[in-house]
């Protein structure tokens, strides 16, 4: 099988497509206004044509690529590329003030590296276990791990539960649409072929994700860029190596655990870590002044994340975060189904996604202290060329899939639906994971009633269930429960 | 915000009432075997109970908490502008053919967004939308060809 997997990604094809992926997503992570979640979705259509192997290293590299390429922006110009790298700006651009840009590049880009290879390794070690623990579950498991990560997606994303749970129900909604998998029933398609095989979630995706942010980016279409710094020497220093070697790994294990939570992503995969840092350092008040470990625990902590939003989507098909969905299409597309089933039918794949994991992370690395200036530059394109090549992209890639003009216009539609929703504070992410959970939720919650001949007790007949149910009531309750001691200490 | 959740809890409850009144003429259950109307009745009535949470939470909110969403300033306007022209490339794109069509779209955004120069727009739009063309069209073998031009 090692020989198998070696000779599946020792290939000139896919190294270059690894580093073409690595490469686009550097460049679209440090502009602002395009995230790694925008990225990836327009990357995807790309992918239709191509194997599997090259197709998921391809998106992974623009993954890896674009969540170290947001520090670009953050550390040069005070403004994130990517929400991930937010965290970042806080000790990133006082570098800068002092004319160290070059500095706090390279220990961001060192940082990364550990980060990434700490949740590669995560991800190779936990993986393969949680996959055999996870071909024990039935329908009852599964449908009460769905609710879970429903319940989880909800609780984190955005500042209100009610407004999540409503953008997750929404995304369940439209898995609805189509054939019924049991019955064979027509449901919500108003005799409408194109909905009869069910609302394409690319497209959807695409939209919420790339076509609504290029909406927003059009609201400041008319301010000027602003203008960057040189940067020099980002060989990062003797003393610089200790501080990123001692914090960046324990960042990366608190990122890897953040993204295997269903629905954290990356951004709080970097404050937590930011935050762990400051409270173990023994001179806190220096964070925010622009010290090596304000840039290094939230590098390490964003690329830890990357490995671990791929264990529960390649274990059970649930999503770690948002790009996460994406890869989940990515591989329906190719015909494969994400869970404990992919380990043991396709062995190879999964352990070349493993080591291609790796191999975009020394890409990074590589590209990262070697083609910094040109990354720099790349943010000199004006956003008012670059948004209407994207909505471009965005009508293209959402064609490609089907060659159905129908997919165009339910992407634009959920582009205008998303624009408004992030006007209302409404997180979209819940609605994408809502739409790849809901279906598992459906027809798992279905065939268990089946099993147990209409039985209710079916979902709590085994401890993995009562696990799950567990999980779910404190993440549910939890927040509650905790801001009502609050409120009464305070009292 | 306060104006806006109303909204939100409003459009989603609508949304939801939709979902139980088309569910409802769906198969019903069989020996205790929910029917595929089943489940989107669960998911509609959680619906209505998140929106009614959101509608009472903002009702209770405090005034001085709130905050405004910007809807009708000059640059919000730009994003209407924009939708409508993109619902107009989008109308127009299988008509027409994707060369012409999506040339003239990003020549009109371009020059509209960014004030350059009539060629360097021209230019920089006509070679895009020929990259885009041959990308698609070519290398991953996507039909790219309809409409009554190219």
């Amino acid at each position: 099988m090692l020989l198998e997997v070696l000779n599946s990604v020792f290939s000139v094809q896919i190294f270059l497509f690894i580093i073409l992926g690595v490469f686009t997503g550097i460049c679209i992570g440090s502009l602002p206004g395009l995230t790694a979640t925008m990225g990836v979705a327009l990357v995807l259509p790309l992918t239709f044509g191509m194997e599997a192997t090259p197709g998921i290293l391809l998106l992974i590299g623009v993954y890896v690529g674009a969540i170290y390429g947001g520090s670009i922006s953050a550390i040069l110009l005070r403004t994130p590329g990517t929400p991930a790298a937010a965290a970042t700006v806080l000790d990133g651009y006082e570098f800068s003030k002092r004319g160290e840009s070059g500095r706090a590049m390279g220990i961001s880009t060192v940082s990364s590296f550990l980060g990434g290879v700490v949740s590669v390794l995560a991800l190779w070690l936990i993986s393969p276990q949680l996959a055999k623990l996870a071909l024990r579950f039935s329908a009852p498991e599964f449908f009460l791990l769905a609710v879970f990560g429903l319940s989880i997606i909800a609780s984190i994303s955005g500042n209100s539960l009610a407004k999540g749970v409503l953008c997750g129900a929404l995304g369940i909604s439209l898995s609805f649409i189509g054939i019924d998998g049991i019955t064979g029933y027509p449901r919500f398609t108003f005799n409408n072929i194109n909905l009869l095989s069910g609302m394409s979630f690319i497209p959807v995706m695409i939209g919420l994700f790339a076509m609504s942010q290029a909406f927003s980016t059009v609201e400041n279409i008319f301010t000027p860029d602003q203008v960057t710094q040189k940067i020099s020497k980002v060989w990062p220093s003797k003393k610089d190596w200790k501080v990123i070697l001692k914090t960046a790994p324990l960042s990366g294990a608190i990122g890897t655990i953040i993204g295997i939570v269903p629905g954290a992503g990356a951004e709080i995969g970097a404050f937590v870590s930011y935050s762990q840092a400051k409270r173990s350092s023994r001179h806190p008040e220096l964070f925010g002044t622009g010290i090596p470990e304000g840039i290094a625990a939230p590098e390490g902590g964003n690329n830890g994340v990357t490995g671990g939003a791929l264990i529960p989507m390649l274990t059970m098909g649930v999503p770690g975060d948002a790009v996460a969905a994406i890869l989940i299409g990515a591989l329906t597309v190719q015909g494969l189904q994400p869970g404990p089933l992919l380990f043991t039918e396709h062995t190879t794949l999964v352990y070349s996604i493993f080591l291609g994991m790796f191999i975009a992370n020394v890409t990074m690395l590589v590209l990262g202290l070697s083609s910094l200036k040109l990354f720099v530059k790349v943010l000199s394109v004006p956003k008012a060329i670059l948004t209407p090549m994207i909505f471009v992209l965005c009508v293209v890639g959402s064609y490609a899939i089907n060659t159905n003009f129908f997919d165009v216009g339910v992407m634009l539609f959920f582009g205008i639906l998303g624009y408004f929703l992030q006007k209302a504070d409404v997180s979209v992410s819940p609605a994408v994971l809502g739409l790849i959970l809901g279906p598992m939720a459906e027809s798992n919650f279905r065939r268990a009633l089946l099993m147990s001949e209409g039985s209710y007790s079916i979902f709590v007949a085994s401890p993995i269930a009562w696990v799950f149910v567990a999980l779910t009531l404190v993440t549910l309750l939890g927040p509650v429960v905790t801001e009502r001691l609050k409120k009464r200490k305070v009292a | 915000m306060r104006k806006a959740n109303f909204i939100v809890s409003g459009t989603f409850t609508l949304f939801a009432i939709f979902i139980i009144a088309i569910s409802l003429g769906y198969p019903p259950s069989n020996h205790g075997v929910p029917g595929p109307g089943m489940f989107p009745i669960i998911i509609a009535s959680l619906i209505i109970l998140s929106a009614l949470t959101l509608f009472i939470f903002t009702l209770r909110m405090p005034k001085e908490l709130d905050t405004t969403i910007d809807l009708k300033s000059k640059n919000v306007v730009n994003v209407y502008i924009t939708m409508g022209g993109l619902v107009l490339y989008f109308v127009l794109l299988p008509l027409v053919g994707f060369v012409v069509t999506t040339s003239i779209m990003l020549i009109l955004f371009i020059k509209w967004f960014s004030k350059r120069a009539w060629w360097k727009t021209i230019l920089i739009s006509v070679l895009f939308t020929v990259a885009i063309y041959l990308l698609f069209g070519s290398v991953l073998n996507v039909p790219m060809n309809y409409g009554l031009l190219i």
